[in-house]
């Protein structure tokens, strides 16, 4: 058998092999990863915005979030999960700040930490007007704490 | 000293390809490939005498495993969600169906091959002195594989499984005394339930694997030391076959002919001892009879590995596995058959549950272990065996006419009915 | 064979490997994303600049799915028919057409497949639309979709199904029972009709059969009622409603519409007229409760349902155990409720009947509930056609006392009796007595019993 030409078709077999390879990684990676979660909505509707009041926001247990409105500015929806180790905080109307029960953490009102452990402000979810007039949270998309929705 | 250079050879110890010593290194200094001789006998290659359905055989396997373990990914073994992962697995995961085909039909594919390549060694007499424990080991894993496609065929928890399972299981409970109890351990209870499911499942992933596995090492391991693939032997010419002696046959007075030490063949310490291969029916080829094993047989193996993934793969891209209704324990779809490789059994079982389903089948297969033991005729040339090739054409024949009997034959009620009419579950 | 080997290892590599690509290929390109892509498309017509148009063509392609553990279900529809709760997808073709009416039965807390039936599981159209094998409840033909309501709805009206009450009025009424059992009461002559909206996948065949049961089911020994097409669908639409749905607490919790029929209903069974008046007609006992809804507050009207004495402390308004649904139901019958409704209510009471006439009124009431006369006839006339049985037919009850006592009669319900048969050799008759042991109490039968004397016909005196 001639050398030389085995060599060529050798590395041409080489080549698909580390093509076919390839491909396969990249088919199992994709496979791995979830097409469906088995999990709550990320992207749900919370209603109309007339059933939310102004002043104090309205906490939603189940999606874990804060509806705030205001009269000159719109809605704003914050996230409920402390940024420390993920308790659930409270809005306390007395002193207008977040208080997490785990460990002290104080947020105020528009998300910054003010005291305790935890390391990053709290979290603004994207709210926008969906088309059927209900207002739609998206956990996905955050937002800088300036965010309103003007309804 | 260039450090790229020294960082691949710290990897690939060995001298490169181009080099005689660089192939013999490629074997035996690799763990994977040292199973290989380094250098196989030109006949052992051929297609035409093993079809390398062994081969094809522990591709499937593989090819099953690989398969197998994606899909545990998302597989719950438990009633109902079971049937709800086999629905996402069709619709939502990516390359689900795909993988899921080609892990069905690479089953049903080595079932077929398992039973083509005993088959093969059967006719070819490979069963015979000094392998013939490494028959023994091949039925037992015959067996092991219509256990793992038994186990698997209940995990979609479809109608179609539950009541195969059910069928199955109930066949194997006519074994009298241990039948009862062998069907309660299988099922973990009474019914094919939540227990049985779990139970199917690990041993369908994990035990009977194992198991497969650890028995596969042997049947390698034996066939190398028994002397490599099959050959065909009897074509070689007439002097040469005359002087085939086995060695430690205590018939024969053959003088063992004493080969000189070539400086071209690596030796094992056993054979410096003996001075000759141990175990091996000693031809007198000379040594360019021999190639290297690299190239020649592993290029042939890897064709045959793509022959068996590009054929899986084609077929799976065109023909869905099937899924029926979820598994309903009230509702029995008529006829409810056992998956189609104890379709055979099914129908002798409908003939007489008793000599049907435990009699003749544990005949068959105490028949089929101990065929090298009570074959008295030493030679493997076809013309000298025809009376075992015939019986076991025979065996192989009706075996497979039962199972169309089985498949195509029969309605519901299990009546014969031509396969032409419409044949579905009644309502 | 040497030489060529290596180039028939790399064309088959190739091969090996176009086939992985076809795969890829295969699974990278689902149907359901081409709507999805022109969902987008038909959504940034709408959309008022160039930036938001392109979000929205590029917004991701994702599986859409409505978790829905408490119905045990998990609905995909969503992923395809994009413009369902949307409303400027009016006119859009389907599947993004804006889906009317969905009231309290968003996706997101229903999904789709509870009332439309289908596959929920699936993101291809032929597999979601249940148009497959092994798929027992396809899509449901437009005109039956209504009758989903009974799913849930069992109990009470349902406002804009009269279907299903009516439906399930002549089921109680033409005697299915006797030959069909629904929850485990009823006989065993026909298939036991508890799921039968899970497992019927063709309602036109129900109405068939309701019309004219042997065109559809050959040799059924189901006799021919004779029902008008409004019937057959009636029946038809509460068929459809008979699954036994699990479903988790809140939906239970929601299954009850108060409506102003159910309201009625709570009146007479809790009797309200024996202290009310409405309009000046019924008792003095308690306030007239004419236009009371305009007076106070629904719930002002609830907490009196509640609890009297939080209202009126020393009031002798019982405190009744309503569910919230049934004091809803009350409150909307009060809304209009007038003197007419109060004067039927108080003829519709039966006047006291003596021990004996009460046993035969309940008897009544059991022959009919129990589907006695879907073989022995409304009058008891029997004539149901049973083929090989002695006479051909069922036979009348009216003269039952010439050939049995009582206590035969008795011990004839309680165990069954097969017809004796004309022709030896023929089939045995398809329709036979079933044995009501296990099934009615001693008490219930020996009403019967008591029901069926009281209608003899008199032997004529020789």
């Amino acid at each position: 058998m001639k050398r030389r030409s085995f060599v060529n078709w050798g590395s041409a077999g080489l080549v698909t092999l580390c093509s076919g390879i390839s491909v396969s990684l990249a088919a199992v990676l994709r496979f791995l990863t979830p097409s469906v979660f088995y999990e709550p909505p990320q992207d749900f509707k919370i209603g109309n915005p007339a059933d939310f009041s102004y002043g104090p926001p309205t906490f939603l247990a189940d999606q874990k979030i804060f509806v705030f409105r205001d009269r000159e500015k719109g809605f704003a929806v914050a996230n409920a999960v402390c940024t420390h180790l993920g308790c659930t905080v409270g809005y306390f109307q007395s002193d207008e700040r977040f208080h997490c029960p785990c460990h002290g953490s104080v947020f105020s009102a528009d998300g910054k930490v003010q005291h305790g452990p935890a390391p990053r402000p709290l979290e603004w979810f994207e709210v926008t007007m969906a088309r059927d007039g209900q207002l739609r949270v998206d956990k996905d998309r955050t937002v800088p704490a300036s965010y309103r929705l003007m309804v | 000293m260039n450090p790229i250079r020294d960082a691949w050879q710290s990897v690939f110890r060995r001298d490169p390809l181009s080099t005689d010593k660089g192939k013999s290194e490629l074997v035996f200094l690799n763990v994977w490939l040292h199973i290989h001789p380094v250098k196989v006998k030109k006949e052992n290659l051929k297609v035409k005498h093993t079809f390398y359905l062994g081969f094809i055989t522990f591709f499937l396997f593989l090819i099953l495993v690989t398969t197998g373990v994606a899909l545990m990914f998302y597989y719950r073994p438990h009633p109902p969600q079971a049937y709800q992962d086999m629905k996402d697995l069709q619709f939502v995961v990516y390359l689900g169906s795909f993988l899921r085909n080609m892990h069905r039909w690479s089953a049903h594919g080595m079932v077929i091959c398992v039973f083509l390549h005993m088959c093969r060694v059967f006719y070819t007499g490979s069963y015979k002195r000094p392998r013939q424990f490494n028959w023994v080991i091949g039925v037992v894993l015959f067996l092991l594989t219509l256990g793992l496609s038994f186990t698997g065929y209940l995990l979609p928890w479809d109608q179609l499984a539950f009541w195969a399972i059910t069928v199955g299981t109930n066949i194997g409970s006519y074994a009298p005394f241990v039948g009862a109890h062998i069907r309660e351990l299988l099922l973990g209870g009474h019914t094919v339930g939540e227990a049985a499911l779990l139970r199917f499942y690990v041993l369908h992933v994990a035990v009977l694997p194992a198991l497969l596995t650890l028995l596969t090492m042997v049947h390698f391991w034996r066939v190398r030391k028994d002397g490599g693939l099959s050959r065909p032997v009897w074509k070689l010419k007439e002097e040469k076959a005359e002087q085939l002696v086995t060695v430690g046959a205590p018939e024969t007075n053959a003088v063992l002919a004493a080969v000189t030490a070539s400086k071209e063949k690596t030796y094992g310490l056993m054979e410096v001892v003996t001075g000759k291969p141990i175990f091996e029916t000693v031809g007198v080829e000379e040594e360019e009879d021999t190639v290297f094993s690299y190239p020649y047989a592993f290029f042939r193996e890897g064709i045959a590995l793509l022959v068996t993934v590009a054929t899986v793969m084609a077929v799976s891209l065109f023909w869905k596995a099937p899924l029926e209704e979820l598994a309903n324990p009230a509702k029995t779809p008529n006829p409810a058959k056992a998956p189609w490789y104890f379709l055979g059994l099914q129908e002798l079982v409908s003939h007489s549950a008793l000599l049907g389903g435990v009699v003749v089948p544990g005949l068959i297969v105490l028949v089929l272990l101990a065929i090298p033991y009570i074959d008295p005729n030493p030679s493997r040339r076809p013309a000298d065996r025809k009376w075992a090739i015939r019986a076991f054409t025979l065996f192989v024949v009706v075996n497979i006419v039962l199972i169309v009997i089985g498949t195509l034959f029969r309605g519901p009620g299990w009546a014969l009915v031509p396969p032409w009419v419409h044949i579905v579950g009644a309502e | 064979m040497e030489r060529r080997l290596p180039q028939f290892f790399f064309a088959l590599s190739l091969i090996v490997l176009a086939l992985m690509l076809g795969a890829v290929w295969q699974a990278a390109s689902p149907t359901w994303k081409t709507y999805q892509q022109e969902f987008h498309r038909l959504e940034a017509v709408g959309e008022p600049n160039a930036a938001a148009k392109s979000d929205v063509l590029n917004a991701d392609l994702v599986i859409r799915q409505d978790l829905l553990p408490g119905l045990q279900r998990v609905d995909r529809c969503t992923t395809c028919h994009l413009g369902a709760e949307d409303p400027t997808m009016k006119n859009a073709p389907q599947p993004f057409t804006f889906h009317a009416n969905l009231g309290p039965h968003v996706p997101a807390k229903f999904g789709c497949t509870v009332c439309h039936g289908g596959q929920g599981l699936a993101t291809d159209k032929q597999n979601a639309h249940g148009m497959v094998p092994f798929w027992q409840e396809p899509l449901l033909p437009k005109q039956y979709i209504r009758a989903s309501c009974g799913r849930c709805h069992k109990e009470g009206e349902v406002p804009g199904v009269p279907e299903l009450t009516e439906g399930r009025r002549l089921f109680e009424t033409q005697g299915c029972r006797g030959c069909h059992k629904l929850n485990g009461v009823g006989g065993t002559i026909g298939p036991d009709i508890t799921e039968e909206g899970a497992i019927r996948r063709f309602p036109e065949w129900l109405e068939r059969h309701f019309l004219d049961p042997n065109t559809v089911s050959r040799n059924s020994p189901m006799p021919n009622f004779h029902f008008t097409k409004e019937q057959a669908r009636a029946l038809t639409f509460y068929m459809l409603s008979l699954t036994s749905e699990q479903m988790g607490s809140y939906y239970s919790s929601v299954r009850l519409i108060p409506s102003a029929g159910y309201g009625r209903e709570l009146f007479i069974e809790k009797n309200c007229i024996a202290c009310h008046s409405i309009g000046g007609v019924g008792a003095k006992g308690g306030p007239d409760l004419l236009g009371i809804a305009k007076q106070h507050s629904s719930g002002w009207l609830d907490e009196q349902l509640v609890n009297p004495q939080t209202i009126y402390p020393g009031s002798i308004m019982p405190a009744y155990d309503l569910d919230i649904n049934a004091r809803k139901a009350i409150v909307i019958f009060m809304a209009s409720a007038t003197a007419e409704d109060a004067q039927a209510i108080l003829s519709q009471r039966s006047r006291p009947l003596t021990p004996r006439d009460a046993a035969i009124e309940a008897g009544k009431q059991s022959f009919a509930r129990f589907g006695c006369v879907g073989c022995h006839g409304l009058e008891l006339q029997g004539g149901v056609p049973n083929p090989n049985s002695q006479g051909g037919e069922v036979p009348s009850l009216l003269h039952a006392s010439d050939d049995y006592t009582e206590e035969e009669v008795i011990k004839i319900i309680q165990n069954g009796k097969v017809p004796p048969v004309e022709n030896v050799k023929g089939p045995a008759a398809p329709l036979y007595m079933p044995a009501w042991k296990g099934v009615l109490t001693e008490e219930d039968i020996h009403r019967i019993a008591d029901y069926l004397w009281s209608l003899q016909k008199k032997k004529e005196a020789w």
